[in-house]
């Protein structure tokens, strides 16, 4: 893989990204505090789950079903873990706000919590992008590609990053729903994110069966295409509402 | 909301300092892997490396995992024993009041880290990417740069920027050699390193701690090579308290401690490999100036309760300092890592940044000097044998399978 190559596929799991850091991110330091320790925090849940599969595997059957356990537990637990982010994240809106009061700041507007779930979203994404695509991808420097058996249609490289980016979006924009339907209490949004996680991740079994990706993949990029258009729709709703409600008079 | 001005929140200014030392940490820790990864020499040169960190014992491939690892804890031990040495005879010297001498070895060292290191360094980088320069050309443009490097680091009041980068620069060189040393002794060093320096710095005997407490009770500055961030200016509205700043036991008390192992009286600047490979590895020792953060505050109402929030670093404003040593190590962990596989670089890069914020927020519970090493160091360790053990054959076996969560 050469390095136009190379680079070119980090570009197109990690572009977005890149450009919503730049943006939005870059400018705000405790936010990039917040990415990176939702990275982290997604980080050590990897570290977890290899740890207790660590003696199944290497998966040696074709058959379909211990792959299905494995994304299923996967799933459940950072589900979990997405829960204890929240509770983590309520602390700390707490003090934030107590802090703001004591610096006579205003306190924390919606678009910044949005902007805080957006940033913890993002680094969860950015490091699914790092550990399944990147991880594989950097040592591959140089002549030659590689190809897999039951998707020969592309480098695996580059289908692992096209695979990448529908995540990275998934991931970016269900972090921002389910924060906010458990602001709100809102139960079809909380259930959604773990919902649409799983239907993801499962979508990816259909990788395993042979050309399985020409179905599997563009099916993924409907579900990354319907939570983004969620997320926009929940937020533009939010936004407006909260105009509405507010007179001059109130904060 | 105001029609006409939205106040801004706190989410613009919140954590920049922490950000302000994260920034080149990084960028340090960046170079570095480029380095190893461009340049990929380990098994040409590291024979020819003898220094003090393998005079008790050199690794050769045929040995067992056992035999290794009595070798690198022998290779550690020795290393410390040194390092503690030298803090001692620093500690003396500090208390004679030569610091003169010590600025000007100080100067000395940058400079040789800056030409010879560097220099070196700087011959692999033209033979691998085998760009065209005659040798009266480089060495003039070397020179250059090291002059430059070590007047600002010393001598000037120089831009902080220049400086800045001048401070990362020696810290990647410095840590590109230390991950020429075999890979046992690299790691097993690390873990001393870190448990020395929670001694020296923790314990009522140890030489660091006597030095700050030397400069704190004469109101002095160390001298050492300690990066400085640039102090956050709160913008916007001037005449209400922003930031609570809480009050140090004196007004420039500095955390600084210096790490210096000034081995060698008998380096003249000789130009073979060999021999430079010895003799500046013996000056390694002394750039690893240690970790020292330090708030440097403004007094102001100090109010208890407020502690909580300050104890996690937001509140404050001020200078954060970080050791160089700190640099160093940190850099030389992810750089052994990426002489591995990139997806541990990846995981002790994240616990390394994980391990600087938790210090940062103990610094600003306890409020004294603090060692930064082990934290960070003890985690990246840890990082690096759970993600080479457990979490390597997880992802391929997922992404090989194009199976992803």
């Amino acid at each position: 893989m050469t390095l136009g190559a190379g680079i070119g596929y980090v570009l197109l799991a990690l572009g977005p990204s890149l450009a919503l850091f730049v943006t939005l991110i870059s400018t705000k330091p405790f936010l990039i505090l917040i990415l990176l320790s939702s990275t982290l925090v997604w980080l050590i849940s990897l570290i977890v789950l290899s740890g207790f599969w660590k003696v199944f595997l290497p998966i040696k059957t074709t058959a379909l079903w211990p792959y299905a356990i494995l994304i299923l537990t996967s799933v459940v637990f950072q589900e979990g873990l997405r829960l204890i982010l929240w509770r983590g994240y309520k602390k700390m809106e707490d003090m934030l706000d107590a802090f703001a009061d004591r610096v006579a700041k205003p306190r924390l507007y919606l678009t910044d919590k949005m902007q805080i779930a957006l940033a913890g979203g993002l680094g969860h994404g950015v490091a699914h992008a790092v550990f399944f695509c990147l991880g594989l991808l950097t040592p591959s420097f140089g002549p030659a590609t590689f190809y897999v058996d039951k998707c020969s249609y592309a480098p695996f490289f580059l289908i692992s990053a096209i695979i990448s980016l529908a995540f990275v979006t998934i991931h970016t924009f269900s972090m921002v729903i389910a924060f906010n339907g458990y602001a709100q209490g809102n139960k079809t949004d909380q259930l959604i994110v773990p919902a649409v996680h799983l239907i993801a991740g499962m979508l990816t079994l259909v990788n395993l069966a042979s050309s399985g990706c020409v179905v599997g993949i563009p099916l993924l990029y409907v579900v990354a295409l319907s939570t983004l258009a969620y997320c926009g729709k929940m937020v533009w709703r939010r936004l407006t509402e909260t105009q509405i409600r507010l007179t001059p008079q109130n904060q | 909301m105001d029609q006409n001005q939205t106040p801004t929140s706190i989410l613009h200014s919140l954590g920049e300092e922490i950000i302000r030392i994260i920034t080149p940490v990084s960028i340090c820790m960046f170079s570095v892997v480029i380095l190893v990864t461009v340049l990929d020499t380990d098994s040409s040169i590291s024979s020819s490396i003898s220094t003090i960190a393998t005079i008790a014992y050199t690794e050769t491939a045929s040995d067992s995992d056992w035999d290794k690892f009595k070798g690198a804890i022998l290779n550690s031990l020795v290393f410390v024993a040194v390092v503690t040495l030298v803090t001692f005879l620093l500690v003396l010297l500090f208390y004679f009041r030569c610091t003169s001498f010590l600025k000007y070895y100080m100067g000395f060292s940058a400079f040789l880290v800056l030409g010879f290191m560097g220099g070196e360094i700087g011959v692999f980088l033209i033979q691998v990417s085998r760009f065209g320069i005659d040798c009266f050309s480089y060495l003039l443009l070397l020179f250059n740069f090291t002059i430059v490097g070590v007047l600002a680091i010393f001598m000037m009041k120089f831009p902080i920027f220049v400086t800045q980068s001048y401070m990362v620069v020696i810290g990647v060189l410095t840590a590109y050699w230390f991950t020429m040393l075999p890979e046992w002794t690299t790691w097993v060093l690390l873990v001393a390193m870190s448990l020395y320096d929670l001694a020296a710095v923790l314990l009522p005997g140890g030489p660091l701690r006597l030095l700050v407490e030397l400069a704190i009770s004469r109101d002095e500055d160390i001298p050492a090579l300690v990066y400085e961030a640039r102090p956050v200016i709160s913008h916007g509205n001037h005449t209400i308290v922003q930031r609570r700043v809480w009050r140090d036991r004196e007004r420039d008390s500095d955390g600084d401690r210096n790490r210096h192992v000034s081995l060698e009286s008998q380096t003249g600047p000789q130009i073979d490999p060999e021999s430079i490979g010895s003799s500046s590895s013996q000056n390694v020792g002394e750039l690893s100036a240690p970790l020292i953060e330090r708030v440097r505050v403004r007094e102001h109402e100090l109010e208890p309760e407020n502690l909580a929030l300050e104890g996690i670093g937001l509140g404050s404003s001020g200078a954060i300092k970080l050791g160089l040593g700190d640099f160093i190590f940190y850099s030389v962990l992810v750089g052994r890592a990426a002489m591995y596989d990139f997806m541990t670089v990846y995981a002790c890069y994240l616990a390394i940044i994980a391990g600087l914020g938790i210090t940062l927020a103990l610094l600003a519970l306890y409020q004294k000097a603090l060692p930064a090493l082990p934290v960070s160091v003890m985690l990246g360790v840890l990082f690096y044998v759970l993600t080479r053990v457990f979490l390597e054959e997880f992802i391929v076996q997922c992404s090989s399978n194009l199976l992803m969560f």
